[in-house]
């Protein structure tokens, strides 16, 4: 039989899965890993500069692609640098296999240098993970991972890789098949449940949809149009669901939440129906959850059944994959219209836009506004944590799945900057936008000199506010101005893009902002653009964190509430 | 909605990892893991997993589903006393002297526990039953004077549906 070694293994399974790209940092427990890499020139490997943005490429590859995105760590250190990243994935339920050296086998449990338990670590923030001593194990476990990583409710998966399992040999071959016992993907499809979702809907009056990422991973973002269109019915989009529906369709309501547009989360507190689609009631968009959505049944389609009941309780649940629940569901219902329900939405809308102001303030919002008008609303846009990330969320017009990457389940800062990256990696020749803050972007700014060493096309649009923007908010708002280390120092960016190499452009009105963005999208490679914007800015419509969806705090530049009324 | 005791049985698959990943699971989630007995059952690279969980219905059902999530897990379901037997061990030392001695092997005797240890200035018992009768038998002995216990958790096996 054909001998091949643990790390040869390791490139012939990549190669297997069309892994054209791993996100890395070399170390002593690697060292047979990256030698065999030299064999392997169909296998791209991209040198971070730290392991935590080796994870956040390998998400913002797969948040972009779809695909499973792949990153490699060395023991100690270099694997528990990724852990932030693993968990941004977990959080968000994206598909990645994260490979670490661990010291020899038989050095395991000795405290050996570099030897970490990152089988332990990585317990509760992985769908699943390996430590594998035998080289024999190695092609079963890689298929598994690699299974689990992009079935059913997609994930992070870890496979510990000791050196000496990098070196040995083996006959063992991939088996034919992959598979394991007691795992389904998906929860199976119910068929009593689409009759019963469907007269709820049918009897409905005002029923409003909220679609989350399920519909961008399981590729049914053209069933839910067509059922928003066959039905009539109002589409919000979760965080991380923006892209779902086109923002453009006349049907899409864009976000709700805590940080939502005033409408959807209007919509659904006064809604008779709420059907979810592919979301998990996460707390930033129910608010305080006895207060959610008071009128209304709530139906909800999803993969996961341990998602059913774990926050709302539900009239009618639809398990099962997406791409098989929505078809059938799309067939069982009536067509219906609702003018009355939607010339209340659109009333609201009317009272309640976002609102991009005038006047002499220069804010994120006229920066965004012009980036998603300039863009045509088609580039990949990632973002940081913060205020900059409610902005984009609110103003950019996502067209398509895949096309926004941004950490909304643990809202990991830094991961705005590497995420972009890592979608720059997967689509070259597109456009690609990283919106960051000053706060974020000095976690992660050390992969400037990854950015140019690939002469990355890549605009960073830095939203310059010399703030920690959304704690200080808080503080304002809620610890009575009192302004707690949210100030920050920034470097002076002209000589950081300068020591780079990168080419660099700062804008501090809003009159230069249209010119700042055509200087950047017509250069290529790394770019970054400095934004001086008003320093003390807040993002609006705002649901404090604990209160009831129907304690809107409006923008008090449009609405007739003052602040200090409704912040109780 | 009540908050009892719940028995939890769990088919895994024995590999490394396995009970640090429902433990970790049962604290990340803050369900109230009374006790978790493991050992091997019927099938090769399987065991079988009893817990009991404190909660009421709606954690319950969180919990079964948690766990049914766990890669490690083939299947899991909920035992309740009319279609299982559940059993605990428990060995309970007791200070004794020539006074105590024979109230002790009488409340032994008549509690179904059986003598493991005889030394001049203890006896050692072992009982095996249900909880509750265990906490009774304890009852029984603390005013003569407990000195340790050692309980193994339950174990419960489905008998009919």
């Amino acid at each position: 039989m054909n001998q091949r070694s643990g790390a040869q293994i390791v490139l012939e399974s990549l190669v297997r899965h069309g892994v054209d790209t791993i996100f890395g940092y070399p170390g002593g427990v690697v060292l047979p890993l990256y030698d065999e890499l030299l064999n392997w020139p169909q296998v791209r490997h991209i040198l971070v500069r730290h392991e935590q943005c080796a994870a956040h490429m390998a998400d913002g590859y797969a948040r972009s692609t779809g695909k499973v995105g792949v990153c490699l760590a060395t023991s100690g250190p270099g694997a528990t640098n990724l852990v932030t990243g693993i968990a941004t994935a977990m959080m968000d339920s994206i598909p990645m296999v994260a490979l670490t050296g661990n010291v020899n086998s038989w050095a395991i449990g000795t405290d050996a240098f570099q030897e970490t338990d990152i089988q332990g670590i990585t317990i509760p923030i992985t769908k699943h993970n390996y430590l594998v001593q035998n080289v024999d194990d190695l092609p079963g476990v890689l298929e598994e991972a690699f299974y689990l990583a992009n079935s059913g409710r997609k994930g992070p998966v870890l496979v510990d890789i000791p050196k000496d399992v990098f070196i040995a040999k083996t006959a063992a071959s991939f088996p034919d098949t992959v598979g394991r016992r007691g795992y389904t993907p998906s929860a199976p499809i119910n068929p009593l449940s689409f009759g019963r979702a469907a007269k709820l809907l049918a009897e409905a009056k005002r029923p409003i949809v909220i679609a989350g990422a399920g519909v961008i991973w399981s590729n049914t973002s053209e069933q839910l149009r067509a059922l928003a269109e066959k039905c009539d019915l109002p589409v919000i989009s979760t965080l991380l669901g923006l892209g779902n529906i086109d923002r453009n369709d006349s049907r899409s309501l864009g976000m709700m939440g805590m940080h939502g547009e005033f409408t959807g989360t209007k919509a659904v507190q006064e809604a008779d129906l709420v059907i979810g689609i592919g979301m998990r009631w996460d707390d930033r968009l129910t608010g305080k959850v006895s207060g959610f959505a008071p009128k209304a049944k709530l139906i909800h389609f999803d993969i996961d059944y341990s998602e059913f009941s774990k926050i709302v309780t539900t009239e009618v649940v639809v398990p099962g994959d997406l791409a098989e629940s929505l078809p059938e569901f799309l067939a069982a219902v009536e067509p219906k219209k609702n003018p009355e329900w939607w010339s209340e939405i659109r009333g609201w809308q009317r009272e309640q836009p976002i609102v991009i102001p005038e006047g002499r303030k220069f804010v994120a919002r006229h920066v965004l506004d012009k980036l998603n008008e300039l863009s045509d609303s088609e580039a990949y846009v990632s973002t940081d944590v913060g205020q900059h990330q409610m902005w984009t969320a609110q103003v950019y017009k996502f067209k398509r799945p895949y096309q926004m990457m941004t950490s909304g389940g643990l809202g990991t800062m830094g991961f705005g900057f590497p995420a972009a990256m890592g979608a720059a990696f997967a689509h070259p020749g597109k456009e690609v936008w990283a919106v960051v803050g000053d706060g974020g972007f000095q976690m992660t700014l050390q992969e400037l000199q990854t950015a140019v060493e690939n002469n990355l096309d890549i605009k960073i649009c830095l939203i310059n506010n010399g703030f920690l923007g959304m704690v200080r908010q808080w503080q304002e708002l809620f610890y009575d101005n009192r302004y707690s280390h949210v100030s920050m120092g920034n470097p002076d960016y002209k000589k950081l893009a300068d020591a780079y190499g990168v080419s660099f452009f700062r804008c501090s009105s809003r009159d230069e902002v249209e010119n700042t963005i055509n200087l950047a999208r017509s250069t290529t490679g790394p770019v970054l653009c400095e934004f001086l914007v008003e320093m003390e800015e807040n993002v609006f419509p705002m649901v404090a964190a604990g209160a009831s969806n129907d304690n809107i705090i409006t923008d008090p530049g449009i609405g007739e509430q003052s602040l200090a009324e409704v912040s109780k | 909605m009540s908050s009892r005791l719940h028995t939890i049985s769990a088919l895994v698959h024995n590999e490394s990892g396995t009970l640090n990943r429902l433990s970790s699971m049962f604290r990340r989630r803050m369900f109230s893991l009374a006790s978790m007995n493991a050992g091997d059952c019927e099938q090769d690279g399987l065991s079988r997993i009893t817990m009991v969980v404190h909660g009421d219905d709606n954690d319950l059902r969180q919990c079964v589903r948690q766990l049914d999530k766990c890669i490690d897990v083939i299947e899991v379901e909920d035992l309740n006393s009319a279609q299982s037997v559940q059993r605990e061990l428990a060995f309970i030392q007791v200070s004794a002297n020539v006074e105590t001695r024979r109230a002790i092997l009488d409340i032994a005797q008549v509690m179904h526990c059986e003598v493991v240890h005889l030394e001049p200035e203890s006896i050692t018992l072992q009982v095996t039953a249900e909880p509750s009768r265990i906490d009774q038998v304890v009852t029984l002995l603390e005013p003569i004077g407990v000195t340790q216990i050692v309980r193994s958790g339950l174990v419960a096996i489905r008998v009919s549906n």
